[in-house]
């Protein structure tokens, strides 16, 4: 079998509340995924039933190959949303005992321990009380925890969520590499842009529902808007006025750029060699959608727009890249 | 199963290898040490007062006040109370006095002398006053109000005239009738009526034209041994013992259930709200969880348990008294251990899943609070009668039926040994129950957070789970 993960007709319920509805997913092994969406959307919950901590009302989970997470938890790393440590146990010893409970072979494993610390640049805190860390360094500790027994899955839910600049930068390194070793990485943000520059596969969850399941490449194909942006050289010049070109359908102002829509039949290259005879450019370039773009066109009403945009955008994060 | 382990070596360690666990466990024998050497010392240093006063009989009778008067003679109360000593020293509880003695390593007579007197009283300076006949009683009662006269009246007695000799036709006896004075010690007036009815009964004695000193003979009945027969051999009938012993097992099990069960609440509640948990629940179940915290914290309450007993068991093997106790008795304390503590460590670990916080849990608590009192109230009527129908009742109810069966294994008259094993065959019937709803509750309660539950909420959750 060569999906890591595989859900059929999952659903969930709270009470009242829907937390997923009839959610179908395959995730292969090896991948890249990402699960987009803003907070309450059902990504938790639905990472909590891939990991037999909350079991769905209806439908059937396998997690690598098997019926479920509990079978194979030693192969499984997992970075919860709702994260701590012991705040009285030494960092080594919490990463020992996490690395036990995980059935690892304890031959070399406190060397494994000690280079892990190095490589996320606490290398001094071994022997310090887990509270004595900063909630930085404590998410660093736990990154580790979940990988220490060289999982098959990683599935992270918000790992950047109070991150620094250049933690986020070190962590988003770090997951690549488990990338890269073949280890299949589920990732949870709320955050379009995160998952926009690290996934290869995005799946995202709306109001319990899976709007989107796409590689970016096709989610971008899919949803190309089919416009230009488009900037004057001279600031006080009609832009308006590229609307008479054949090549042009609609002219938008569009947060301190004109969005250009294209006609039915008309290619980019017409588009931006017509643009920029009739008009000297300051900027002009392909209107590429984004996931928030995306979302917005997925999710929302018209009113509700600013709305939605806001809870998919971290105004405080800075981008990673 | 591996983790089940790891996980209880955690809560093991975390518990016990902290400075507060250490210091208390170990403080607390100290502690109670120094309370009872304090409060000997105090006893030692303390005075007892002496009573001094008058008594005034009015005994138209003529027969009884002598009597009276030669009972309250301070040499004579201090002849008999003497006599009693001796008595005590070479009857049944005499052993228990050479073992006090073993303790204190003092001399037992000066000690006893000491208590006696602490018991009873200093030896009373009594004078007493016969009245004639035809006083004015309400002027002489007047006597016995505060503050009046320059000697401190006590009681007056008023003997009946029949009181000695039957009046003719009449089958009973005359009376007295007593007029004591408030805030006299019942110590002395037990001692003043004691001298009433031994006057009179001497008197009647007398005046029947009996030989006093012959039925005094008589009716004085002594035992040279009180010794229990067991499968054995003889044993000395140890008061003082089984009343120590059945305590000494209830308190061993309440504080050794009462304590790990509370640390099984308090590291629950610590790792829901250091939000710990999810992490944990990425590697085990939340049943390999929750059976780790317990088998960890009765791996505590049971070092709690040897600990104590071995300290027990110590001190009667220096005083040789070892022999007193049934090794049988230790290991119905283990297996009640196992059973109380099961119920009581699921519920707690349930309790502490459910909140988010400690003092979320008091509410919760109550309830369990209250039935770890029960035994304590339950206590003497148990002990009374450790075969009557309350009694019974309680063995066969978990969790009471541990402590409740302890005190009736420890008791005089131990039960019927049928009824100690289906009382640990309910047991065990009522850990399964309690691991049951624990489990559910545990399971659910884990990851919710916000407002507190309450036992219905809980109750909704094993529904739901």
């Amino acid at each position: 079998m060569s999906d890591a993960i595989v859900l059929r007709n999952l659903v969930k319920t709270f009470g009242e509340k829907t937390a997923v509805r009839d959610m179908n997913l395959t995730v292969p092994k090896g991948s890249l995924y990402g699960f987009i969406g803003p907070n309450g959307a059902g990504k938790t919950t639905t990472i909590r039933m891939i990991m037999s901590i909350l079991f769905p009302d209806k439908g059937d989970i396998s997690v690598l190959g098997r019926k479920s997470a509990l079978e194979a938890k030693d192969r499984i790393g997992y970075l919860p949303e709702e994260r701590g440590v012991y705040k009285k146990m030494k960092v080594k010893d919490f990463l020992l005992y996490m690395a036990q409970l995980k059935g690892t072979d304890p031959s070399g494993l406190r060397k494994r321990i000690r280079l892990w610390l190095d490589k996320v640049e606490l290398p001094d805190v071994d022997n310090k009380r887990c509270e004595e860390l900063s909630k930085g360094m404590q998410q660093k500790v736990q990154f580790i925890a979940s990988v220490i027994h060289k999982p098959d899955l990683l599935i992270l839910d918000e790992p950047f969520s109070g991150l620094d600049p250049v933690n986020m930068r070190l962590l988003r390194d770090l997951i690549y590499e488990q990338h890269k070793k073949g280890t299949t990485i589920i990732f949870s943000t709320h955050v379009m842009v995160q998952a926009e520059e690290l996934c290869d596969h995005l799946v995202m969850i709306h109001n319990g529902d899976k709007v989107l399941d796409d590689t970016l490449e096709g989610i971008r194909a899919r949803f190309d808007p089919r416009s230009v942006v488009f900037e004057p050289l001279d600031a006080s010049a009609d832009v308006k006025r590229l609307g008479e070109l054949p090549e042009i359908a609609s002219v938008r102002r569009d947060r301190g750029h004109w969005e250009l829509g294209l006609t039915d039949g008309a290619t980019i290259e017409q588009a931006i060699q017509q643009v920029t005879t009739a008009m000297v450019p300051l900027r002009i370039e392909v209107n590429r959608p984004s996931l928030e773009d995306v979302f917005v066109q997925i999710a929302g009403t018209a009113e509700g727009q600013e709305e939605l945009r806001a809870q998919v955008r971290d105004e405080s994060a800075v981008t990673v890249g | 199963m591996d983790k089940i382990l790891w996980v209880a070596k955690r809560e093991f360690l975390s518990t016990v290898a902290t400075k507060g666990f250490l210091l208390g466990i170990l403080l607390t024998p100290v502690i109670m040490l120094v309370c009872g050497l304090g409060v000997k010392y105090m006893i030692d240093n303390q005075e007892a007062p002496r009573v001094e006063g008058e008594f005034a009989v009015i005994d138209p009778t003529g027969q009884v006040f002598e009597g009276v008067a030669e009972y309250l003679r301070p040499e004579t109360i201090a002849a008999r109370r003497d006599d009693k000593l001796q008595l005590v020293k070479s009857g049944p509880g005499g052993a228990a006095l050479q073992f006090a003695e073993a303790v204190s390593g003092e001399d037992i007579d000066e000690g006893i002398e000491k208590y006696t007197e602490l018991a009873l009283g200093k030896v009373p300076s009594i004078s007493t006053v016969e009245l004639s006949a035809g006083v004015d009683l309400e002027a002489e009662k007047d006597l016995l109000r505060k503050g009046s006269g320059p000697t401190k009246r006590l009681a007056i007695a008023v003997i009946d005239e029949d009181a000695v000799t039957l009046a003719d036709g009449s089958k009973e006896f005359g009376k007295y009738s007593f007029y004591g004075r408030e805030g006299v010690d019942d110590r002395v007036n037990d001692e003043l009526r004691d001298a009433l009815r031994e006057a009179i009964v001497d008197a009647r004695v007398t005046a029947k034209g009996w030989d006093l000193d012959e039925i005094k003979r008589a009716t004085r009945v002594r035992s040279a041994a009180v010794k229990t027969v067991t499968d054995e051999g003889e044993e000395d009938s140890n008061e003082l013992f089984s009343v120590f012993l059945p305590m000494a097992f209830l308190l061993l099990l309440f504080v050794s259930t009462l304590t790990s069960g509370q640390y099984i609440l308090t590291t629950t509640v610590e790792e829901k709200s250091n939000r710990v948990v999810e992490v944990l629940l990425s590697a085990v179940s939340p049943m390999q969880l929750m059976t780790g915290k317990i088998v960890g914290q009765m791996a505590v309450g049971l070092s709690i348990l040897v600990l104590y007993s071995s300290m027990g068991i110590g001190t009667l093997i220096f005083f040789s008294a070892l022999g007193k106790l049934k090794l049988s008795l230790l290991f119905y304390l283990c297996i009640f251990f196992v059973i109380a503590y099961f119920i009581l460590g699921s519920v707690m670990a349930a309790i502490g899943a459910a909140v988010n916080e400690m003092r979320e849990a008091q509410t919760l608590m109550t309830p369990v609070m209250l039935v770890t009192m029960t035994p304590w109230l339950l206590w003497m009527p148990i002990s009374q009668d450790p075969n009557g129908t309350l009694a019974t009742i309680l063995s066969f109810i978990p969790p009471i039926n541990t402590f409740a069966m302890l005190l009736r294994l420890t008791s005089t008259a131990p039960p019927p040994m049928w009824q100690v094993w289906l009382s640990i065959a309910i047991g065990f019937v009522g850990v399964y129950a309690a691991l049951w709803f624990a489990a559910k509750v545990f399971r659910i309660g884990l990851l919710m957070y916000g407002k507190p539950p309450t036992f219905g909420t809980l109750i909704r959750w094993v529904r739901m789970a």
